[in-house]
């Protein structure tokens, strides 16, 4: 009898978990698309207005808005940057921890973790110190993108380490080199394309952390596309409302497609899969 | 069905690697360390100085070392918003390491629909990094004043600002934050949860255990350091949120906004010492929540390597 009943209790207790949480997880996305779509004030709706003054014109009113386009080509570009410098910055340097001194891999993955333990608000608060002695750097917009570099590294490093620990990197590089192959032309032909989804993942990354970043643009007065999307939604509500949904509509699609490109794949080309399995090349402990 | 030795970490694993330790290894490893100067000399430029700085401009004063602004950052107002950020954070994070384990658990255990795991992980991705203002303008429009939960319910009869009820307070923060919280939590635990063997599950009830004695004697111990970790990266997370704040509450109530306050410069010259005494506490708080993660996260990995 008990054992009927907690058997009972273990089969719908998950499934009661799962539908509460997707109604709590959809709940205030569909709050926002009202608000977004439908222009009638929440007093007045009921069931007799339910299906009134339902329209697109709060998202067109977002895209005739000259600073609404101004702030956004400001993020892309912060964004932009922010890729650029991290790809340049932490491919070499993962590479090198895997390749030549796969000691300080557990020493790198701490560091890494490291701008968890400065909230950005602290952040800001030493980027005001240092201001008076670099101001011919600090006063310019583009001054954020060397400190989104450090807010996304926890994501970009570990997304590229992943890619590493998949790939045997080392038999990679000593078959492409006793083929023949320099270091540039093992890089770019063996050991890139490897990496392809990693590096993917890890721009996708670093663009949602700078398209969403508040802290920092705010306090420093910077109008990229969050602080714009504050101000806006004080000064029209229910287009503000839309463009704040288009936000998380957007950041959700990069995450979807993310999603699709590091999908696990089973085609590989067959050499790499042969040297890449050939027990005899593992120069991994197995565990 | 092979249970890893208890000792295997990342650095052992790697201390497999190549030729036993010798003089020249030594002598090899200095030269390969130069690689890692770059990486390190940006960090230190553009994350530990600024870091280290907000501490100095905290201690100092006009006639040496005093810590007189730290003392004043933790009491009076200050105090209060501190006090107020650990409570809703600790209340956020224990609530998201309770339903998103407990949501782990369900995805990891529900064996139909068979796509249901790939959607929890997957929407856990995108909604675990759905913080700041978007977020903060969902739930206002749901639980607002003028929200549509909030006109649903008093239309069954219960006013929700009847009380001292508003998103800026402890209860609506931590509904704000679960939205992020509980997806990360998942992402966190459920590799731990799918460390769990269900050879122990056998062996268990085949020794005459119930389901109440296995989650007493294995599944909790085995899951513990993971939920430990949960918890301090959800009550860091939570406590350094600021966007999500910024619309919810008002200026000077949680101490990530009371900084803001300080640093937008509308306060009167040598307060601002407060200001970065205030950011001291946040960072040497959220540090010790990571530096207890990260260590509880080591532990964790020895049931899922």
């Amino acid at each position: 009898m008990i054992h009927r009943l907690s058997s009972v209790v273990a089969k719908s207790v998950p499934r009661l978990v799962v539908l509460v949480c997707s109604l709590f997880f959809a709940a205030p996305l569909l709050a926002l698309a009202r608000y977004s779509f439908q222009n009638v004030p929440t007093i007045l709706l009921g069931w007799s207005t339910l299906f009134d003054k339902w329209s697109v014109t709060g998202v067109t009113a977002v895209f005739r808005e000259e600073a609404f386009w101004s702030s956004l080509r400001l993020s892309l570009t912060l964004a932009a940057g922010t890729v650029v410098l991290t790809i340049g910055l932490l491919v070499p340097t993962a590479l090198w921890v895997h390749l030549r001194l796969p000691r300080a891999r557990a020493l790198l993955e701490f560091i890494t973790v490291l701008p968890y333990m400065v909230p950005a608000i602290a952040m800001v608060a030493g980027i005001m110190i240092i201001k008076p002695h670099a101001r011919w750097f600090l006063n310019s917009d583009l001054a954020l993108v060397p400190f989104y570099v450090v807010l996304a590294l926890p994501f970009t490093y570990r997304s590229l380490d992943t890619g590493l620990r998949a790939v045997d990197l080392r038999t990679l590089v000593d078959a492409g080199r006793s083929l023949g192959a320099g270091w540039p032309r093992t890089m770019v032909r063996v050991v890139l394309p490897q990496l392809r989804v990693a590096i993917i993942s890890a721009v996708f990354l670093t663009v949602a952390v700078v398209l969403g970043e508040y802290t920092l643009a705010n306090t420093l007065l910077i109008q990229s596309l969050p602080p714009y999307q504050e101000l806006f939604v004080g000064r029209e509500p229910q287009a503000g409302y839309a463009l704040n949904l288009l936000a998380l509509a957007s950041t959700t699609v990069l995450f979807a497609v993310l999603a699709l490109v590091t999908r696990p794949r089973r085609r590989q080309s067959s050499l790499v899969r042969a040297i890449v399995s050939s027990p005899a090349h593992s120069s991994e402990n197995p565990s | 069905m092979s249970i890893p030795p208890l000792t295997t970490t990342t650095a052992d694993r790697g201390r497999t690697n190549g030729a036993p330790p010798s003089a020249r290894l030594r002598r090899r490893l200095v030269g390969p360390a130069w690689g890692l100067v770059p990486f390190l000399a940006y960090l230190l430029l553009f994350l530990v100085v600024p870091a280290i700085s907000v501490f100095v401009d905290a201690l100092r004063t006009e006639d040496g070392v005093s810590l007189s602004a730290m003392g004043e950052a933790a009491s009076g107002q200050n105090r209060a918003a501190l006090l107020f950020s650990v409570t809703f954070s600790a209340g956020a994070a224990l609530v998201g390491v309770v339903v998103g384990a407990l949501l782990a658990y369900a995805a990891a255990s529900l064996e139909r629909p068979r796509w249901l795991r790939t959607a929890v992980t997957s929407f856990s991705g995108v909604a675990a990094n759905m913080g700041g203002l978007p977020l903060a303008f969902a739930f206002l429009t749901l639980l607002g004043r003028q929200g549509i939960l909030t006109k649903i319910l008093s239309t069954m009869g219960w006013d929700l600002y009847a009380g001292d009820f508003e998103l800026g307070s402890v209860p609506g923060l931590i509904t704000v934050y679960s939205y992020f919280n509980i997806p990360l939590m998942v992402l966190v635990t459920l590799p731990a949860i799918d460390g769990l063997r269900p050879a122990w599950r056998e062996a268990c009830s085949s020794l005459g255990g119930t389901g109440f004695t296995y989650w007493r004697r294995i599944g909790l111990p085995v899951l513990t350091p993971s939920l430990l970790g949960g918890f301090m990266l959800l009550f860091a997370n939570s406590f350094s949120a600021y966007a999500t704040a910024a619309v919810l509450t008002d200026n000077s109530k949680i101490i990530a906004r009371r900084i803001g306050f300080f640093l937008g410069g509308d306060v009167s010259i040598g307060e601002d010492a407060v200001g970065f005494a205030l950011a001291s506490w946040m960072i040497i708080i959220t540090a010790t929540a990571m530096a207890i993660y990260w260590i509880a996260r080591r532990r964790s990995e020895r049931w899922t390597a």
